[in-house]
């Protein structure tokens, strides 16, 4: 195969069929500021951050949506450029009411907060009407507040395009827009699976994850773990946010082989278990009604005389095994090997065929 | 909510069930349940997302993005009251407190809600009443309405093109036939390519405004090998100042339809659809007759005009977005889709409605086809002055005695059509400016009023020559707050997805408002207005995703380039004693 060149700020580079200007510049490690692109979604062109200027083309093109093209020359951050990003942050800034910036919800990233600071300006000119589209939903994980929304629709497209959940929508038009579930309901009345995507591709705090909220700022240093979601056999990669060896929150791994940044309800907020105080330690035997601690041997031991028992007195079908979903396969394995060579039975399931 | 038992609505399943297999049915779909229910009912717009296997929260969002679409009932209806360009140089804080108490024979609630320009500025102020339009509302005269005219036969003499015989009841299929109408469409399906070669000696280029050369187009399409093809006339004419479409659909129907025939013949395409914007109830009346007068003659259907060849013709009604206007738009509102311009390239000549190979043109770029075909090309090349080819229509209103629909040779000056075809200002008092493309394409001051209306020459001085909309203002009307109007408008109808554009024009409307209070004894002004707004006309003008944006500046550069010495009056909190000349500084 022959090898496309183009030309990116006076070096010639080479690129792949498919690649657009934007994805080679990245590659590259040039700075060419973003709000509405994530690498997950199709691109949309809608921040207009990522101009750039085309040798040939009249007006500087969104190098996020414009492809790569033999002998293409392109520059990227001419003072003019670099010039009109600036004045467009500004303007992002001046959409929403408050302080500096659409402030950081959880763990302290906003990428309006990055480019604001990168191109050194704060929320002094532009100003006028604000958004004021805040609005509470009464979800358990996702916390909803549009006054910092600056209307990229990164959560619209990701929950359409990667989690083909189609549970929000853009509505209305030009200042009166809105991101809303249909019929401007609750999240939990919405085809919403409260996955947690779009508070992982909101730039700003707009979104965030309600268990988080404000962990950012709380003293003590954060500890992330790189690890696998303990729910099922997927095997989505994770992070294990912890301060003080205790659990704060979880959040999805970009370039997690499996989920490629995707998790679920469960992975995403359900880890109340890991610090809950109603959590088992260690083995428990009903004695005299009463559930009462026990040592590992005493169980295992107690366990298989009452398989042993219920065995002989009722036969083998009496026996009946569910595997946990959290299992892998290993363990599913020899629980049927178990249920078939020892107890003798065919009787074997798995909770996730619920 | 996901209920257990749903309950369905047996008339939009019979409404679907009629429709699916049209042409682009959905936006027919929703204006069927809408006319029957008054409103778009959530059971029946659940079903309406189940047959397009639309996700419902798309097509709610996508309802949610039009004007006229209802979600919620409405028995009787609101007074709506045009706000834009032409209309507020009317009192219309006054009609909208008189029309109340004016018995107009349709029942109102009372509120009155003023809407964006339905394109009646020839006959300001228009009301709408449910889908009944009243004309020519003014102050202490709301019940004497009056409706559009005729226009003028031109003071000239010169030879027209598309108004050749509107004065002659064209309108009808009889008058029509008897004016030589459907004579084209037996060239186009027996030699196409002399039709091209016509079109290409014609110089016609599409006169919504962006003046793509029409016969390129058609021989883009025409190359495809994808299909099937669609024809698009793209009436959804939309923008201030802009009423050229209306007057030729409602008095030359059958032109614009033979115009679509024969580009269908030539590309290959058997459907046709008409976009035509909603605030025009009567042309869908009018339309659907010429539509079907000809289905009947044998003039469109499967055998366009003897020649063996199908091709009929759809209208689809929009539902208030001027956005739908711009082409990409236009085709995601016939799909379905969010109306969101698409990204170009890909052009709808390779990838139009559906995917598929579409041309799309204006009203009036088809309505020039029968006489090109039917004279030559040459004839209508050499009707342009100069190099300029062919003729157009202008719309002229605001400060006029005239207002109207005038076709003029491409190159006529500007202060021609205004005073020689359109009469002038009514009492004689000096024109300062007046608006281009409707409001989109700036200003033209007084000192630039000989300046050719051929596109390069409105280039030339900063402002767009467009859809050939002009509003005129005279001596005493403030130029800031002609530019606020203008750009008032386009922030109302920006779509909202590209960040210069929603945000720009909402902040250079509220700096021109800034201004105009400031001059008026409002001490509140900040610090380098002149600055920012230099640094929003850049962004909008260069990185804006569609032409709605990208356009927005020459409203305010044409404005400080005529009227400096008003603008820094604002600035420094005075009101102008001088309204200004108009006089170009630079």
């Amino acid at each position: 195969m022959s090898e496309s060149k183009m030309n990116l700020d006076g070096q010639d580079v080479t690129f792949q069929e498919g690649e657009t200007v934007l994805e080679v510049a990245r590659r590259l490690g040039t700075f060419v500021p973003t709000l509405c692109w994530d690498e997950r979604l199709e691109p949309f062109g809608s921040c207009r951050l990522c101009v750039v200027e085309v040798e040939g083309h009249r007006m500087p093109a969104s190098s996020c949506t414009l492809g790569a093209a033999e002998g293409m020359v392109v520059r990227t951050g001419s003072d003019k450029l670099r010039k009109m990003q600036s004045t467009l942050v500004e303007m992002v800034l001046s959409e929403n009411p408050g302080d500096e910036c659409p402030r950081c919800r959880d763990l302290g990233s906003c990428e309006v907060h990055d480019l604001a600071t990168e191109f050194k300006v704060g929320r002094n000119r532009f100003l006028g009407a604000t958004s004021n589209a805040s609005m509470d939903d009464s979800n358990p994980f996702l916390l909803r507040d549009y006054d910092r929304c600056i209307s990229c629709y990164r959560c619209v497209r990701i929950c359409d395009e990667v989690e083909a959940d189609h549970a929000i929508t853009m509505t209305g038009r030009g200042w009166n827009k809105g991101i809303a579930t249909a019929f401007d309901g609750l999240l939990m009345g919405s085809d919403c699976t409260l996955c947690g995507q779009c508070i992982y591709t909101c730039p700003t705090g707009a979104l965030a994850d309600k268990k988080m909220v404000n962990q950012g700022s709380v003293p003590g240093e954060i500890e992330v773990t790189r690890s696998v979601c303990p729910y099922c056999g997927t095997g989505c990669s994770i992070n294990l946010h912890s301060r003080d060896g205790k659990m704060i929150g979880v959040t999805p791994v970009l370039g997690g082989p499996v989920n490629a940044g995707a998790l679920c309800v469960k992975g995403q907020f359900g880890f109340d278990f890991v610090n809950s105080d109603d959590r088992l330690t260690r083995p428990l035997i009903r004695k005299q009604g009463k559930l009462t601690p026990v040592s590992w041997n005493e169980a295992l031991d107690y366990t298989a005389s009452r398989l042993k028992s219920i065995k002989a007195d009722h036969g083998p079908k009496a026996f009946y095994a569910i595997a946990s979903g959290r299992a892998p396969g290993e363990s599913a394995y020899m629980l049927q090997k178990f249920t078939r060579a020892v107890m003798n039975s065919n009787q074997i399931d798995n909770c996730s065929r619920g | 909510m996901k209920t257990g038992i749903e309950v369905k609505d047996p008339v939009t399943d019979g409404i679907l069930d009629r429709l699916m297999e049209q042409p682009a049915p959905f936006l027919e779909v929703l204006h069927a349940i809408q006319d029957h229910h008054g409103y778009l009912p959530e059971p029946a717009l659940r079903q309406v997302a189940e047959r397009f296997k639309i996700p419902i929260s798309d097509l709610y969002g996508t309802v949610t993005f039009y004007h006229y679409f209802q979600l919620e009932p409405k028995p009787i209806p609101d007074i709506r009251i045009c706000e834009n360009s032409a209309c507020c140089l009317h009192d219309l804080d006054a009609i909208s407190r008189e029309v109340v108490d004016v018995d107009l024979g349709v029942a109102h609630s009372g509120q009155v809600e003023k809407i964006s320009c339905p394109g009646r500025c020839d006959m300001p102020v228009p009301i709408l009443i449910g889908e009944k339009f009243f004309h020519g509302a003014r102050a202490g005269a709301v019940e004497n309405m009056t409706a559009a005219t005729m226009p003028l036969p031109p003071e000239t003499g010169l030879e027209e093109c598309l108004f050749r015989d509107i004065r002659d009841g064209i309108d009808t299929l009889a008058g029509a036939l008897s004016h030589g109408a459907w004579e084209s469409p037996k060239l186009a399906a027996s030699d196409p390519q002399e039709v091209l070669a016509q079109m290409n000696e014609s110089g016609l280029t599409g006169r919504g405004g962006a003046g793509f050369p029409t016969g390129v187009k058609w021989e883009a399409v025409r190359s495809e090998t994808r299909g099937p093809k669609y024809i698009i006339c793209n009436a959804d004419e939309s923008e201030v100042g802009c009423f050229k479409d209306r007057l030729l659909m409602a008095h030359s129907p059958h032109a614009m339809l033979e115009g679509m025939a024969c580009a269908g013949l030539v590309t290959g395409a058997k459907i046709g659809i008409v976009y035509l914007r909603w605030e025009y109830p009567e042309i869908l009346e009018s339309l659907q007759v010429a539509i079907d007068e000809a289905t009947q003659a044998g003039l469109l259907g499967d055998d366009v005009c003897g020649t063996g060849r199908p091709f009929r013709i759809v209208i689809r009604r929009g539902a208030g977005a001027y956005i739908c206007g711009e082409e990409t738009s236009l085709l995601n509102s016939l799909e379905g889709k969010h109306p969101f311009p698409r990204e170009k390239p890909p052009f709808p000549t390779t990838h139009g409605l559906f995917d598929l190979p579409t041309v799309v043109n204006n009203v009036e770029t088809f309505c020039a086809v029968p006489a090109i075909l039917e004279k030559g090309g040459a004839w209508f090349q050499a009707l342009g002055l100069g190099e300029n080819a062919g003729t157009r229509v202008f719309s002229v209103s605001g400060d006029i005695s005239h207002p109207g629909n005038y076709e003029v040779p491409v190159g006529t000056s500007l202060r021609e059509l205004l005073q020689t075809y359109a009469g002038g200002t009514p009492d004689g008092k000096a024109i300062q400016g007046v608006t281009m493309a409707g409001i989109s394409g700036g200003f033209v001051g007084a000192a630039d009023l000989d300046v050719a209306l051929d596109p390069g020459s409105l280039t030339e001085l900063g402002a767009m020559l467009g859809a050939g909309g002009i509003i005129v203002h005279d001596e005493t009307r403030c130029m800031i707050q002609a530019a606020r109007e203008s750009m008032h408008f386009l922030a109302q109808e920006s779509c909202g997805k590209c960040f210069p554009c929603r945000i720009g024009t909402v902040r250079v409307t509220e700096l021109l408002d800034e201004l105009i209070e400031h001059s008026a004894g409002n001490p509140v002004i900040r610090d380098n207005p002149l600055e920012e707004l230099a640094d929003l006309e850049e962004v909008l003008g260069e990185t804006s995703a569609c032409g709605l944006g990208l356009a927005a500046p020459f409203i305010t550069r044409t404005m400080k380039k005529y009227w400096p010495d008003v603008v820094q009056d604002y600035i420094d909190g005075q009101s102008a004693k001088n309204p200004g000349k108009g006089d170009s500084v630079e």
